[in-house]
């Protein structure tokens, strides 16, 4: 369903992705790896038309979208939940669905809402008072709004207690299973590759390992680098 | 008393106009992060429109300003699309410099178009009074008053409840996020700089029938704009409203009890004050406060 082929991108002068190939398929959830500064924010960014692409391609449903803006990106059927979430802080949680289901006119929010059930009792809550894992769950929830057929979620865990986390990725399943493909960039390493059917490990702007999540999950140089197993 | 009395309805009314004058400029740099200095010479260039349309059709000020209202949006969509939205993402001095430039070229424009001469829209009726208790009110500052407050209402519903009005508040909080909800910011863009020229269009008109205008004038609308929304709270359309109604009261009282001149250092010593108290304007923050760039 998305094919990235030897994607290169950066941001002025300085190159971040080096000759990048990923695939996801239909209803998969793919995770992304890799220490900080490898360039997976960059990656997701330059799927969803923020970065440039500097050489390469990428397919996505057949179309090539490469060099595309981000709302025909989004047109198209990717959704993308950024790094920092970014949500409307000033707007309630039914007012940041509203906005998720703009381009399609969407306003059923119950889909998502039973998805997160507990957005439901906040949703006249205006977000930027919510807790870090409630903002989270609001944010997937607005990417879901547009029935995408991929939607990427970049740092799922980022500040949040454990349980939270364990309680949103538990959803991803569920996404996937009802048409939405989960393109996901996690430093909870553990947790991706356990929710995740294959995975990538980007370092440097290079992708230096992909397969079968269970297998990367059991590989040594996983477990050293990343899982702290000596 | 009377006087008292009869420069306060005076300033009051004022005010509402004043308020019109001034939302479009707050909008625009509320939701743009854009400080329009021709925001004035829209005001001027709708004055001018409803005026030729009164001259040549002998169109009704107050109905041709639907035509002002829409010849005025396309101009503002325009200029936002193919001019200002070059340089958006940039500094704020590069949209400073841009929209000052084109304050010059339009001002030029009419000097040349319609001459300096001072021109004013006349109605068979804007001069009669109603007598309320030895107070005059009169019409056409009665019906320009009511118009412009309630066109501000409207704009205000508008952005709260519509479509449109949605993706111009989401654009304005956080335009990356905005566009990955599918949102065209561009588009977003050009629209909101039109609706704000469109109502600078008809507060010039209405200016035109109360009152006498020409080219000259635009810098003043736009620096009474500037107090304005800065005084109400930078974009919030009520604050608009707020600060236009004090800024009329002011300058109504200061025309009453202080010579010509002191007025206009009036206004500015009000804005410090308010400042000071409320550094976020009377009505207070906007609903793009928590403003993220990029
Ligand atoms: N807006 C930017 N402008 C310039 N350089 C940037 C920008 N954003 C990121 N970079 C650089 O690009 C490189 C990759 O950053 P990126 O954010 O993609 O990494 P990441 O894998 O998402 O890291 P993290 O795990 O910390 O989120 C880094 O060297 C970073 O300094
Ligand atoms: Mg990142």
């Amino acid at each position: 369903m998305l094919e990235v082929k030897g994607v290169c991108a950066g941001y002025g002068r300085v190159q971040v992705l080096w000759d990048v190939d990923l695939t996801v398929s239909a209803n998969e959830i793919v995770a992304l790896v890799g220490p900080n500064g490898a360039g997976k924010t960059t990656l997701l960014r330059a799927l969803s038309g923020m970065v440039p692409i500097r050489d390469g391609s990428v397919t996505f449903l057949g179309e090539d979208i490469t060099g595309r803006s981000i709302e025909r990106i989004v047109d198209l059927g990717i959704s993308h939940v950024p790094e920092g979430r970014r949500l409307f802080p000033g707007l309630t949680v039914k007012d940041n669905l509203r906005l998720g289901g703009w381009r399609n006119r969407n306003t059923d929010i119950d889909r998502v809402i039973d998805l997160f059930p507990k957005l439901g009792d906040r949703l006249s809550q205006v977000t930027g008072s919510m807790s870090g894992g409630e903002q989270q769950m609001c944010a997937i929830a607005r990417g879901l709004m547009g029935k995408p057929d991929l939607i990427m979620i970049d740092e799922l865990s980022m500040g949040l207690a454990p349980v939270i986390v364990e309680e949103i990725i538990g959803r991803l399943a569920d996404i996937a299973a009802s048409g939405t493909a989960v393109l996901l960039v996690e430093q909870d390493v553990d947790a991706a590759l356990t929710v995740a059917e294959r995975a990538y490990v980007m370092e440097t702007g290079r992708v230096v390992m992909s397969g079968n999540a269970g297998v990367l999950l059991a590989d040594p140089r996983i477990q050293q680098s990343y899982l702290g197993i000596a | 008393m009377t006087g008292f009395l009869q420069a306060t309805v005076y300033g009051l009314l004022q005010g509402g106009l004043l308020a019109l004058v001034a939302v479009g400029f707050s909008l625009v740099w509320g939701v743009m992060n854009v400080v329009n200095l021709s925001h004035g010479a829209f005001v001027v260039l709708g004055a001018y429109v409803g005026w030729q349309l009164n001259t040549s059709l002998g169109l009704d000020p107050f109905l041709g300003m639907v035509i002002v209202a829409l010849v005025l949006f396309c101009i503002g969509y325009a200029v936002q699309r193919f001019l200002i939205n070059l340089v958006v993402n940039g500094p704020i001095f590069i949209t400073l410099l841009l929209t000052f430039g084109l304050e010059l070229l339009l001002v030029q424009g009419m000097n040349i178009v319609f001459t300096a001469n001072y021109q004013s829209i006349p109605t068979s009726y804007a001069g009669n009074a109603i007598v309320l208790g030895g107070i005059q009110v009169p019409l056409g500052r009665l019906l320009a008053f009511l118009l412009a407050v309630g066109i501000t209402v409207l704009l205000v519903k508008v952005m709260a409840n519509t479509r449109i009005g949605m993706s111009i508040m989401a654009t304005g909080m956080d335009r990356g996020a905005a566009r990955l909800m599918g949102i065209r910011a561009r588009h977003v863009y050009a629209l909101t700089f039109g609706i704000a020229t469109a109502l600078a269009g008809m507060a010039g008109t209405m200016v035109g029938t109360v009152g006498t205008f020409n080219p000259a004038a635009a810098g003043g609308f736009t620096l009474l704009s500037f107090v304005i929304a800065v005084l109400g709270g930078l974009g919030n359309m009520y604050g608009a409203m707020v600060g236009g109604l004090l800024m009329g009261l002011v300058q109504a009282w200061g025309g009453y009890y202080l010579s010509g001149t002191w007025v206009n250092a009036l206004a500015f010593l009000v804005l410090v004050i308010v400042l000071m108290f409320r550094p976020s304007g009377l009505v207070g923050k906007a609903f793009y406060a928590a403003r993220v760039e990029v």
